[in-house]
């Protein structure tokens, strides 16, 4: 394995171990209950079969759901815990923005704190000293420098670790989930510190909840699910499945929580000629029926309806309480339908999604989600989403042309 | 496995001063904490071995008239001796849990931490050593050039607790009450070293036992260099060598083994 890469990380595990429930904590215990109940009782791989490789100057983002493995494989990266199978290299000094502020003493002086905290981080006394000016002005706390940490607020603490991080010149960056801290303002400065130090030849690993903002910075995207690697590559396509993937299952997880006094019994789509559809042109009228249950009378409630497509990108969205309607229900099935001029989308799979809601939003009574699937179907070769009527007015010197499309 | 090569082309040398760097900076840490929390700051430092030299002077000397010559600097030599090692052990010990920040840094190397609390405790030492001082010129102790093997000595200790510190800390990782049963131990190895009465005290046919513990060596080598001004037990130095050569190297594995789990075990 040569040095081009920072980071090289071959079929990795981490194998964690549940013990038993009163395993002995002391030796008095253990004396008593013997060495049986000293090993483990379950164990279970928090991560397998993970590899990847970051070069100099590269950024990986790293997503999955809580659980899936991020923090266990950038604390495997860290050097902090040992993997249990495969192998890790890594080449170069490691800067890590992990417990951000977690070393800083609240009875010790910013100044001191930074000492302790960048020579713990891995400088020499005398490159913090080097660097001490520079901390401090990127944290903006030459004011505060000399009081104690103690009196400072947490993004005060915040600011002066991520200055002390990322500031020991790292060949290795290890981000976890540092944008919720800070202000909006700091954030993109950190940011762009960490976008120099990237085109300094730093090698970074970053996990982030925010998919999009990873497609926008990263080189490189690996999509943990439950400790394996789901998908490893090329962060656009990767970013759009993972948020395909969330809305869906937000939807179908919610779906059981529904109160359900007033339940969607079915949506009816109909074309035109009032004939049940599930392909229509771009620009076709279209009606939505929803055929709705009440199992006891209601004052109000709001029927909502959307269009979206398969990632979950949603592309109209109406409700009845925009209009200002009151609908009062008795108990029993009804139906409401709302009736759309054109739906000037461009060609592809949607969904029509049918929701019933408290009249001051406070109850989710029913929600179907991607339920209820039609086509559009699409000719021009246009990169457009949207396809509404248009027309084309062209002056010459001596004509005018009109040229209507539809 | 896990291989991390830092490739910076003075690795070396820059590493031996990063090092010198690390621990000077924790040191001078835990020393400023103890300044600021307290008014005394480390005057506390003088103050408990300085009462306890009391108590043992009336005790020893009015009530119970043990005829240990110059008593005084017989008996603070040796708390300050066992003083320095009981509190390094029981601090260590805890390490694990005391240093959580430190430990989820990133090659931070754990390894510093019991080195940095004994000499933490050094400091402590020598702080207290012109008090000692004084009660040597008081008791008319012969200082001589005897007294350069002090350096040896405070190194000696140092090796010797940081070789128990090292298998004491990891084994705190697995039972938590490994501090607490350790105080008490340290506590009752108070009564069971000569600190505040001679060896000599000791009877015959239990005299041979006691010089199995290392400390005793080294109790027995201070107050030969700082109160009767000769040269140490050279044979009783050799052991307390050979005891640190076998303890140090096996304990420091021990720790090292388990420090792989520290970040999972707290």
């Amino acid at each position: 394995m040569g040095m081009t890469y920072a980071i090289v990380a071959q079929a990795v595990g981490k194998r964690y171990s549940r013990y038993h429930n009163n395993r002995p904590r002391t030796m008095m215990e253990a004396a008593l209950a013997g060495y049986r109940r000293m090993r483990p009782i379950e164990q279970f791989w928090a991560l397998r079969q993970v590899g990847f490789a970051v070069r100099p100057g590269q950024m990986l983002g790293v997503i999955g759901h809580n659980g899936a493995g991020k923090s266990t494989l950038l604390q495997i990266l860290s050097g902090v815990v040992c993997p249990d199978e495969g192998r890790v290299q890594v080449h170069g000094r490691m800067g890590a923005l992990l417990d951000l502020g977690a070393s800083f003493h609240p009875d010790l002086t910013g100044r001191e704190n930074v000492f302790v905290s960048a020579i713990v981080s891995g400088l020499t006394h005398r490159e913090v000293q080097q660097r001490f000016d520079q901390i401090v002005e990127f944290a903006e706390l030459s004011a505060f420098i000399d009081n104690p940490v103690r009196t400072y607020s947490t993004g005060m603490q915040m600011r002066l670790a991520f200055a002390v991080a990322i500031h020991n010149d790292p060949d290795i960056l290890l981000v976890d989930e540092f944008l919720s801290v800070g202000d909006v303002a700091f954030q993109s400065k950190c940011l762009t510190r960490i976008g120099e130090l990237k085109s300094q030849g730093c090698a970074v690993v970053l996990i982030s909840h925010n998919v999009e903002q990873m497609q926008q910075l990263c080189d490189q995207a690996l999509w943990l699910e439950d400790g394996r690697v789901r998908e490893y590559g090329d962060p656009n396509p990767i970013a759009s499945q993972f948020m395909a993937l969330m809305s869906t299952q937000n939807a179908t997880q919610a779906f059981h929580d529904y109160s359900r006094q007033v339940e969607v019994r079915t949506v009816r789509l109909w074309d035109r000629h009032g004939h049940p559809m599930t392909e229509i042109c771009s620009g076709d009228p279209i009606t939505i029926e929803l055929e709705y249950c009440a199992h006891q009378p209601m004052q109000n409630v709001i029927f909502s309806i959307s269009i979206s497509d398969q990632a979950g990108q949603i592309y109209f969205n109406t409700n009845t309480a925009t209009p200002g309607l009151t609908i009062p229900l008795d108990r029993g099935n009804g139906q409401i339908k709302l009736h759309l001029d054109r739906l000037d989308l461009r060609g592809g799979s949607y969904y029509a999604n049918a929701g019933i809601f408290a009249e001051d939003w406070s109850t989710t009574y029913d929600y179907h989600w991607h339920t209820y699937p039609f086509q559009i179907q699409w000719t021009p070769n246009e990169q457009t989403l949207l396809y509404p009527p248009r027309s084309w007015e062209i002056r010459t010197s001596d004509s005018i042309v009109n040229v209507e499309l539809t | 496995m896990y291989l991390h090569t830092p490739h910076s082309a003075f690795f070396q040398k820059r590493q031996l001063i990063y090092y010198r760097d690390l621990i000077r900076e924790l040191v001078v840490r835990d020393l400023k904490l103890l300044y600021k929390r307290s008014m005394l700051g480390v005057a506390w430092t003088l103050i408990n071995p300085l009462l306890q030299l009391a108590v043992f002077a009336f005790v020893f000397q009015s009530i119970l008239r043990v005829n240990v010559p110059q008593y005084a600097s017989f008996a603070f030599s040796g708390l300050l001796v066992w003083n320095w090692t009981q509190s390094s052990l029981f601090q260590a010990t805890g390490l694990i849990t005391s240093n959580r920040a430190l430990i989820r840094q990133p090659g931070f190397p754990i390894a510093v931490l019991p080195i940095v609390i004994v000499i933490t405790g050094l400091i402590h030492f020598l702080l207290a050593l012109p008090v000692l001082l004084m009660f040597l010129v008081w008791d008319g102790a012969s200082l001589n050039l005897n007294f350069l093997f002090l350096p040896l000595l405070l190194l000696l200790q140092s090796l010797l607790t940081i070789g128990f510190a090292y298998p004491l800390a990891a084994l705190n990782v697995v039972f938590r009450d490994t501090q607490h049963t350790l105080g008490v131990i340290l506590q009752l190895m108070f009564y069971l070293l000569p600190i505040f009465y001679t060896l000599e005290q000791v009877p015959d046919t239990l005299r041979g036992v006691y010089q199995l513990n290392p400390m005793v060596a080294l109790l027995e080598a201070y107050r030969a260099i700082l109160i009767r001004g000769v040269n140490p037990n050279g044979f009783a130095l050799l052991m307390l060598v050979l005891v640190i050569a076998g303890l140090l190297p096996i304990g420091y594995r021990i720790f090292k083994r388990q420090s792989q789990r520290f970040v999972e075990e707290i």
